[in-house]
């Protein structure tokens, strides 16, 4: 089963995901949400395996498993592997990260769960690993992550699992991102 | 989250690339949508007071305030709004929308999905959804990199793309 939306975009291709097909329904919308979504990985706002990691992370507390499947081509060249993605959900004590990406992770579920909660410790390692304009990248992806995902989950969006290749062409093309196959969330 | 003018001031500005993203989309969706203002004031502003942002939850866009969305209106977005007389079904509908994608967005059942279809069709339901996560994203932003200042009720020019 798909979106319960009694209906979706038309003539989008084949490659097009289910995410493209409803989403699509509003190209006057779906064309600036890419746009903005791209520029976190075509301008490398933060290293992509830090952002991969948060949006694995929300995904598994959000429980949106399409978002589960894809791995964005940028992160795995930057040394993002299964073994951590296995053991994210234990990232706290798991040997697979180092303390950057456990001050991202901490503040991603914080994000997530409470943003009230996002002050002392979870404040001052992030400041200590990330610079501030990593830091608004960050959180401004967090909300991309957490806003969008609920969207699918709203809308019953699935999406098959999107080619890393795909991933790849996304984090480079923004001047028409409706026409590139995006990763999207 | 607010006006363009305090977005821009504030430390996404950090990001400008980002930034104008943003602004871009959070304008287009305001100024050139096709859900009446009043009804994503309504989920904004209850998206506000369930994410706890002081700073959303003072502002108002005025489009919505010329749409008809008074302070007696925006009063009734409470805990008893489904029986507020002075909130439109259309109203409680987004109200509902926006509470289930903040507690549980997975968890919609047949008769919430037939009372959505009742009062909004396809392509007003993905731009409410669109809107609710941008409130949300946005006004969680700000909780975390806050706080948020808080102020009087104020009345700010609607996002608009490009800026009015």
């Amino acid at each position: 089963m798909g979106t319960w939306l009694p209906e979706q975009a038309e003539g989008l291709g084949p490659d097009a995901t289910g995410f493209d097909r409803v989403f699509g329904l509003r190209p006057d919308l779906s064309a600036p949400f890419r746009e903005f979504y791209a520029v976190f990985w075509r301008d490398r706002l933060v290293d992509p395996v830090v952002l991969e990691l948060c949006r694995l992370r929300v995904a598994q507390l959000l429980g949106c498993a399409s978002e589960m499947e894809v791995r964005y081509e940028g992160a795995l060249r930057g040394g993002m592997t299964e073994e951590m993605v296995a053991e994210l959900a234990q990232w706290p004590t798991s040997e697979h990260f180092i303390d950057a990406q456990r001050a991202a992770l901490a503040f991603a579920e914080q994000f997530v769960i409470d943003p009230r909660g996002i002050k002392g410790a979870v404040r001052d390692a992030l400041r200590e690993h990330f610079t501030l304009p990593e830091v608004v990248a960050i959180t401004e992806a967090l909300a991309l992550f957490d806003g969008f995902m609920r969207f699918r989950l709203m809308l019953g969006v699935e999406g098959p699992t999107e080619p890393a290749e795909a991933a790849e062409a996304a984090a480079r093309i923004v001047v028409d991102p409706s026409s590139v196959d995006t990763p999207l969330p | 989250m607010a006006d363009d003018d305090a977005i821009s001031g504030s430390v996404l500005a950090e990001q400008p690339e980002a930034l104008m993203g943003f602004l871009r989309l959070y304008g287009t969706l305001w100024s050139h949508g096709r859900l009446p203002q009043s009804i994503k004031e309504v989920a904004r502003l209850r998206n506000a007071r369930v994410t706890d942002c002081a700073y959303c939850r003072s502002v108002r866009f005025e489009g919505a305030v010329e749409d008809g969305l008074t302070e007696d209106r925006v009063a009734r977005i409470n805990d008893d709004y489904a029986s507020a007389d002075e909130l439109t079904e259309r109203e409680k509908v987004a109200i509902r929308f926006t509470d289930r994608f903040l507690r549980d967005p997975g968890a919609l059942t047949e008769e919430d999905r037939a009372e959505l279809l009742e009062h909004f069709d396809a392509g007003e339901l993905v731009e409410l959804a669109a809107g609710v996560a941008l409130f949300m994203g946005f006004s969680k932003i700000a909780v975390a990199l806050g706080p948020p200042p808080e102020m009087p009720t104020t009345v700010v020019p609607t996002p608009d793309w490009p800026p009015a």
